[in-house]
């Protein structure tokens, strides 16, 4: 890495780091310091190929996502994420509720598998179509879907107040399966 | 509100109370990445150095006559012998006018709590049963082209003689007394000289560090060479078949690792060695007195941890890593080049190019994993001009920093 691609890479973090960032705690499910390893370890992938990438910040997106996917492959034992309550049953969702009922989720969602949650972040936070995220993970759209489905329903699981919730599928998702799509 | 909405709401709020990412972010990547890449250099330098010495030299030493067990039978001139299922190798790999002569592993040895030694086990290829076979009195092997002879040093390093082995008789056919400790051992291209470098202690010494920062953040010990300590005193120019030459000092500096030993130029005018900067693979080299000198003109664009160099003809410069493609497994192209004008005039499969086998084909370590996986090679058979890999031997095993044993690597000579 020379003067020049180190300069480049001090503002390409400096720029963007903070969004990517974003992007690390919720796929470590909330843990700052685990998504600040994350985030670290794949900037260090970067550099090394600094001056041959085309577009870094696809390209640094691509290693976080794998390297969530790759720890769930290897077996990696996920740090346990300490929920000081745990999401309580019984409270009906209602308009009141909605700020609630989206804190239990984030709970829920930091109890997900790391697989399950890199899904979820890259269908719903970065509104990527199946496909895309298929591309991006490496594995096949029907994989996507039903990883998609399975941690829905593994939500719902934890966070039974979203029972109350519509569970018709939208357009956006019209391959829900009659099963998965069961609250 | 369906859960996919409150889903996303849930992730967007999250993401948006996130405090910005800490100041100096890129500093503290750049540091991690240096600290890698000097963990990585310390036993590459070590790799490259065995790796380099393979090229060179013709067997000066005549087992004679009748004693001359000449591996006629086992060599399959001019075709490819591949184990695509062995790692590390158990019989003959080889391609064209070059063949896996040897390989060896190292392991760390502990000697105190703190100290201890990476020390090599070789095993030599045996002309007669084509087989590699272990032979765990040396701790150093630079073997000659034609696969006959080897310049081997004993268990103990720095040694006080150097060894010309036959390897078709596995024995010493002559003993090279040396005053300085010797480290490292490289043929000239012409095989005609033996550079030996010497070094005031054990070049491949570790020292036990904490590395934090495993899975789980769990707090795990690795072996690392220490650097800016090297004790590398300079280098003998031997004449293979006297045994004589002289001993020129070369006094180290920061950037010198615990093992960089010096190997011949092209034409045996220049030695060189790697030493540690900006980028990996750099080289400084000297004259056969010891003195600083520029690179010669047709290497001055070579990088010193790409073992392959020139070509047979020298008019093509094989250089590093310069294309990965994603998919299962990645694919790789390195770059060649023109020795003179430093420009690219192909790409060729592998990721890291380690002897040529004429002027078309290349050895090389390729991935079999994706880019995203652990990158585990394998040595393949790459051809100028074509995206076809001719595997050759197993996937070398993974290896992490904590493992106190290293992946076999190769050493090649010219037949």
């Amino acid at each position: 890495m020379d003067a020049e691609a180190q300069k480049s890479f001090r503002e390409f973090v400096a720029g963007r780091s903070t969004a990517l960032l974003r992007t690390a705690v919720l796929l470590s499910g909330g843990d700052r310091h685990a998504a600040e390893d994350l985030l670290q370890n794949a900037l260090v992938k970067a550099a090394g190929r600094w001056q041959r990438i085309d577009e870094p910040e696809a390209y640094v997106r691509q290693i976080l996502y794998r390297q969530q996917i790759g720890r769930w492959r290897l077996k990696w034992r996920r740090r346990e994420v300490t929920v000081a309550e745990p999401p309580e049953a019984g409270h009906a969702p209602d308009a009141a509720g909605a700020a609630e009922l989206r804190l239990l989720l984030r709970s829920a969602l930091s109890r997900l598998t790391a697989r399950q949650r890199t899904v979820l972040v890259l269908r719903y936070f970065e509104d990527l179509p199946e496909a895309e995220v298929a591309r991006i993970l490496g594995c096949s759209v029907g994989t996507v879907r039903s990883t998609t489905h399975r941690s829905l329903a593994r939500l719902r699981e934890l966070a039974p107040e979203l029972a109350g919730l519509d569970p018709r599928p939208q357009q956006r998702s019209r391959d829900f399966s009659p099963l998965e799509a069961r609250p | 509100m369906n859960v996919e909405e409150l889903v996303r709401e849930a992730l967007r709020e999250q993401a948006g109370a996130e405090p910005p990412a800490p100041a100096g972010f890129a500093e503290r990547v750049l540091g991690a990445r240096r600290r890698r890449r000097t963990r990585r250099l310390a036993s590459a330098a070590a790799a490259t150095a065995a790796v380099v010495a393979i090229a060179v030299g013709v067997p000066l030493l005549d087992s004679g006559g009748a004693n001359d067990v000449r591996p006629s039978g086992v060599v399959d001139s001019g075709g490819v012998r591949a184990h695509p299922d062995q790692s590390p190798p158990r019989e003959l790999i080889g391609a064209g006018d070059t063949v896996l002569a040897a390989y060896y592993t190292a392991k760390i040895q502990p000697q105190s709590a703190k100290r201890g030694v990476s020390a090599r086990t070789y095993h030599l290829l045996d002309p007669k049963t084509g087989r590699y076979e272990k032979d765990s009195r040396w701790s150093f092997v630079a073997v000659a082209p034609g696969a006959k002879t080897a310049a081997v040093l004993e268990r103990t390093l720095p040694a006080h003689r150097i060894g010309l082995l036959d390897l078709a008789t596995g024995e010493v056919e002559r003993w090279i007394p040396v005053q300085h400790g010797v480290g490292g051992l490289a043929f000239s291209y012409d095989g005609t000289r033996l550079v030996a470098t010497t070094y005031d202690e054990n070049p491949d010494l570790r020292t036990k560090e904490k590395l934090i920062g495993g899975a789980g953040g769990k707090e795990t010990w690795t072996w690392e060479a220490t650097f800016g300590t090297s004790t590398r005193s300079g280098f003998y120019d031997l004449d293979v078949a006297s045994g004589a030459g002289p001993w020129s000092p070369v006094a180290p500096a920061r950037d010198t690792s615990s093992r960089a030993d010096f190997a011949y130029s092209r034409t045996g005018r220049l030695v060189y060695a790697q030493y540690v900067g900006g980028r990996d693979g750099l080289q400084q080299f000297y004259d056969l007195k010891g003195g600083k000198a520029a690179a010669p003109a047709d290497e001055r664009y070579l990088r010193s941890d790409v073992p392959a160099r020139l070509s047979p003809s020298g008019r093509i410069a094989a250089l590093g890593l310069t294309k990965e493609v994603a998919g299962s497994p990645g694919r790789s192209w390195s770059s060649l080049r023109d020795p003179r004008t430093g420009k690219e005039i192909a790409r060729v499969r592998g990721s890291h190019l380690l002897a040529w086998t004429d002027e078309k084909h290349l050895i090389a370590w390729e991935r079999v994993t994706s880019l995203e996986e652990e990158y585990r090679p394998r040595l393949v058979l790459v051809t100028i001009g074509s995206d076809k890999v001719v595997p050759l031997s197993g996937v070398q095993e993974p290896y992490r920093p904590t493992d106190v044993q290293e992946p076999w690597e190769p050493v090649f000579a010219r037949r």
